[in-house]
């Protein structure tokens, strides 16, 4: 169909824009629950952009990816995380180490750093370049989140957000793994996530706090 | 034809200011589960004041008294900037966005030296907090638009708007995005919007641009709320018009300059309820936030810029 | 079928494991799976010396390499598994920290280990990779004490990390496999990549890029400097047979991962920027663990950091390659695993009948607990290098590859980190051994005879296999070098 087409054209054009965007706000947040919110839409994003590779190059493995984004990583995920929040009973704030402006200078920087990057790729992987650019800007800012944010909670988010660019830099050049490989990475991605919120649920009992800063008793 | 056009619009600015005004209140009231007074309120809140006595404190100069029509002046200047129905305005091809900008901050001048002149403390911290934030909010205004004309290569409202509806409406271009995040923060600071003021408050200590008209009453207020008005709906405006152009005419005729009006009437209503919806989302942020909030702006406006030199798009 | 039967039996054991209520009971259930486990194990080894890389499905593979390093695990896992019947008297507080759960957890870890060994598709590594973290974070938070719970955090947190960046390099080899040519379902295949890289032509930039990533990655599970900041706290704050798991089993399945990308890449892009990339973290890890041990307090840290060091040794063979160096590379995994075992076991006992693990409160071991203090010696002894012990043997090699390459320098730091390691050892050695009886000395130092078989099976181990390799270990070494060529 025609608005089909006409849709995944222009989804496939400016989906890195968006991603930027929710970088940016996400880097701001002084709210869980806001971060969170920004992760759900950003996977959205991405899950919108394997469903529009899947219809461009007519691949019936990229559509169960994309099936399995939605319901995982915009649905499942986020609701775990409030209900991790809710039962952890801890403070909503972020504990960011970093103010909003420099937050915001630094990830302006690492957008920049990442398309600096993938400048001498471009040629050898026919790939436009805000769509290697988006995943990398991803990577770091997943690990910007991870290094900056002192809650255990962000931690874990700013993983999510990690793995998520490695899954956009895999969906964006190679149109995806083998799908029994994909579906591996997910499995091991959910597995993960619940052995974190059972380290949470002790930290919090161990030591009556979630700040990650302030777990510094083995040094050397 | 398009002189008329231009006259058409500049005076649409004005005069639909307090409808802008209403329809805002309008707005927030519903979403704040109230009835709310009606659209047309602000216009007979304009007329009450016009026919009430003017007094001036006893201490105030002549300043005080000519403030008011200074600052309708320049803010009728800044009216005549913006493109409503077509890419041409009054005074959009005569000067550039910096003239737009300083204009505003000529009007915001005398505003703060009448506040100063009228005698009052509360003058005096609302015009001082008025200077932080304009001062702040002066770099990610500039950049922004620094951005979308490095695009359009053209310094001037009119250029500017002529190549965006050149674009394609669907390539949304990372520039544009930033460029209008940071301008939209930067209206809502320069504008005394919440969550970096709030119009609606009776706190003196509170109170920002409030505070700075505390002593005006009668014509000269009535002139002086006019004026914030007008400017709150030619940024709107202008917000419209540099990033959402669409539908603006190229030939005129009577059918496609009613349509136009449609839809920019229309759109300006969505920008409404979104600043509507923002306002009664977020507390107001207390002072000494309102410098990170506008960081903020700043650093989206210099990766929008940033992002010129990158994209060309 | 044989392929299959290891991880079978390790992942259904796991889950029967979990059914025993009993801590006896379930005790000698572990150790009943654990010989079946092995047993099996020697059959495959037994089956590819016999004919070869065996192939099953499109996942699973054995080889010569592969059988070297299941070698690897079946004995140190059995020689855990023995240890841990003993050592499990004190269970500690929390949800998950029964002897059952202790058990079963171990069997899943096993399970994704051999996995990890036995796959064929780098993807499948990968998942497997991940899963050794996640099976064993658990493990290393067991004891649920305040520095548990942080040493299992830092361990989650940074190996995931690490391991993500894996999955980016593993996803940028795919990229320039499919990009060569080769069809998208087997550019992930171990054995199809082998055989078509000399053929087709690869980007050199996607390959390098792909395995900087992948050092990095599976660097970080490794233990090399500047990722290893997990390795010291998981270490010394698990129990010790856990202890003993991690540092001689897992650091080597990292290794592996990294060996089967050294190979590819090496016959993509020649075997100057891989190798070099070894070296500089191998020689890093050595400086830096070796500087750092001499500031240790805590005896399992400074374990830890020995493995660090030893894993140096390895990238450092390895970096070198040659026949001499591929050899003491593989030898020295295999040398470094059983002696670190005997180490972490004797600091176990240590800390059974001392309470502590502080080097400086525990003197005098000479008097209370006379066998873990000969255990302890001959560990040590083995572990810095000196002859008759076969870590002699394997880092002789290296340093023999070394010199004959002409990279004195690497020579000359691998000496200089020896003798400071040496000293440092020493140094805690003799404060420990002898001086006087610390106040709360110990009543009685007997050991368990699990305790002591397992620690007397490794001695004699590290003796024996530094005076003479038997004919078939050499056998199966060459078997394992000849896959890597």
């Amino acid at each position: 169909m025609g608005l089909v087409e006409v849709a995944t054209g222009k989804i496939l054009s400016s989906f890195s824009v968006f991603l930027f965007l929710t970088i940016l706000l996400m880097v701001v947040s002084r709210r869980i629950s806001t971060s969170i919110v920004l992760f759900s839409v950003q996977s959205a994003i991405i899950a919108a952009e394997a469903f529009a590779t899947a219809f461009r190059e007519r691949l019936a493995a990229a559509y169960v990816v994309a099936a399995l984004i939605v319901v995982i990583k915009v649905v499942a995920i986020p609701r775990a995380f409030f209900g991790l929040v809710s039962h952890l009973k801890t403070s909503t704030d972020v504990k960011a180490s970093t103010t909003p402006t420099q937050s915001v200078f630094i990830a302006a920087a690492m957008i920049y750093l990442s398309y600096a990057a993938v400048q001498s790729y471009e040629q050898s992987v026919h790939v436009p370049e805000d769509a290697l650019a988006a995943p990398v800007a991803l990577i770091l800012t997943g690990a910007f989140l991870m290094v900056s944010r002192n809650k255990a909670l962000m931690q874990m988010l700013g993983l999510l957000v990690l793995e998520n660019g490695i899954f956009l830099a895999a969906l964006t050049t190679t149109f995806g793994m083998p799908l029994v490989i994909e579906i591996g990475v997910f499995f091991d991605v959910l597995i993960g996530l619940l052995l974190m919120g059972v380290f949470a649920f002790r930290i919090r009992d161990t030591f009556d706090h979630l700040d990650v800063s302030k777990l510094r008793r083995l040094r050397g | 034809m398009r002189i008329a056009l231009n006259i058409l619009q500049a005076l649409i600015l004005i005069l639909g200011a307090p409808l802008v005004r209403g329809i805002i209140a309008r707005c927030k009231a519903f979403l704040q589960r109230r009835q709310g007074a009606s659209i047309w309120r602000p216009y007979s809140d304009l007329a009450k004041l016009f026919h009430k006595e003017d007094l001036v404190p006893p201490t105030a100069s002549s300043v005080f008294r000519l403030v008011p029509f200074g600052l309708f002046g320049t803010t009728i200047c800044v009216a005549a900037f913006v493109p409503l129905v077509q890419p041409s305005a009054l005074l959009a091809s005569r000067g550039d966005f910096i003239l737009f900008v300083y204009l505003l901050a000529m009007g915001r001048f005398f505003l703060s030296l009448g506040a100063l002149d009228g005698g009052s403390a509360f003058g005096g911290m609302g015009a001082s907090r008025e200077a932080l934030i304009s001062s702040l909010a002066e770099a990610p205004f500039l950049l922004s638009f620094v951005a979308v004309a490095i695009l359009a290569s053209h310094a001037d409202f009119a250029g500017m708007v002529a190549w965006t509806l050149q674009q394609n409406i669907f390539n949304v271009s990372a520039v544009h995005m930033l460029a209008f995040t940071s301008l939209a923060m930067v209206v809502i600071a320069e504008t005394g919007r919440m969550p970096v003021d709030n119009p609606t408050t009776h706190l003196e200590l509170t109170m920002i641009h409030e505070g700075m008209v505390l002593e005006y009453s009668g014509p000269r207020l009535a002139l002086i709320e006019w004026s914030s008005a007008v400017k709150l709906h030619a940024m709107l405006a202008l917000l419209v018009a540099l990033f959402f152009p669409w539908g603006m005419v190229s030939n005129v005729s009577a059918g496609a300059v009613i349509l136009a009006l449609l839809l920019y009437c229309a759109k300006v209503v969505l920008l409404i309820v979104l600043l509507a919806v923002i306002e009664s989302g977020m507390a107001k942020l207390r002072m000494y936030l309102v410098p990170d909030f506008l960081g903020v702006a700043s650093a989206v406006s210099a990766l929008a810029v940033i992002f010129t030199m990158l994209d060309k798009r | 079928m044989i392929l299959i039967t290891p991880m079978l039996i390790a992942l259904l054991g796991a889950f029967v494991l979990l059914g025993f209520r009993n801590p006896q009971v379930a005790t000698r259930a572990a150790l009943f799976i654990g010989g079946l486990e092995i047993a099996s194990l020697m059959v495959v080894v037994w089956q590819v010396h016999e004919h070869g890389a065996l192939r099953v499905g499109r996942y699973l593979r054995v080889d010569g390499l592969s059988s070297f390093f299941l070698i690897n695990i079946a004995f140190i896992s059995g020689l855990v598994l023995v240890y841990a019947s003993g050592y499990l008297r004190h269970p500690g507080e929390g949800r998950f920290s029964s002897p059952r759960w202790f058990y079963a957890l171990v069997f899943v870890f096993l399970f994704t280990m051999i996995s990890v060994c036995l796959s064929a598709n780098l993807g499948l590594l990968w998942i497997m990779m991940e899963g050794t973290t996640l099976a064993s974070a658990l493990l290393v938070g067991f004891y649920n004490t305040e520095g548990a719970v942080e040493a299992g955090w830092k361990y989650l947190m940074v190996c995931t990390v690490g391991i993500a960046f894996a999955l980016f390099g593993t996803i940028v080899l795919y990229l320039a496999a499919v990009k060569a040519g080769m069809n998208p379902a087997a550019a992930l295949d171990w054995a199809s990549l082998m055989d078509a890289v000399p053929r087709l032509n690869f980007d050199p930039h996607l390959v390098k890029l792909a395995f900087v990533f992948v050092i990095v990655g599976y660097g970080t599970k490794i233990g090399f400097v500047p990722m290893h900041s997990w390795l010291p706290d998981a270490h010394a704050e698990a129990p010790t047979p856990v202890s003993a798991l991690l540092s001689a089993v897992l650091l080597n399945c990292a290794m592996y991962a990294v060996m089967r990308y050294d190979a590819i890449v090496s016959h993509a892009v020649g075997t100057g920027f891989p190798h070099t990339l070894l070296l500089i973290f191998g020689v890093m890890s050595m400086v830096v663990a070796g500087l750092l041990i001499l500031v240790q307090r805590n005896l399992k840290r400074l374990m830890a950091y020995s493995s660090i060091e030893h894993m140096g040794i390895i990238a450092i063979g390895l970096g070198l390659g040659g026949p001499l160096g591929l050899f003491g590379a593989l030898l020295h995994i295999f040398n470094h695993s059983v002696g670190k075992s005997l180490l972490f076991f004797s600091a176990g006992n240590i800390r059974e009948n001392f309470g502590t693990l502080r080097m400086d409160r525990v003197s005098g071991m000479a008097r209370t607990l006379p066998q873990t203090s000969l255990a302890l010696v001959v560990g040590s002894l083995a572990i810095v290098g000196l002859p008759p012990f076969s870590l002699f043997v394997s880092e002789f090699a290296i340093l023999s590859e070394a010199f004959s390459q002409e990279r004195y320098t690497v020579a000359v730091v691998f000496l200089l980190v020896l003798s400071v390691v040496f000293g440092g050892f020493s140094y805690y050695l003799l404060r420990m051994i002898c001086g006087e009886n610390p106040k709360n000395a110990p009543a009685n130092g007997k050991l368990l005879p699990s305790e002591y078989s397992v620690m007397g099976i490794a001695g004699v181990c590290l003796l024996f296999f530094g005076v003479r390799i038997p004919h078939i270990f050499t056998v199966i070494l060459q078997e394992a070098m000849a896959v890597l060529r």
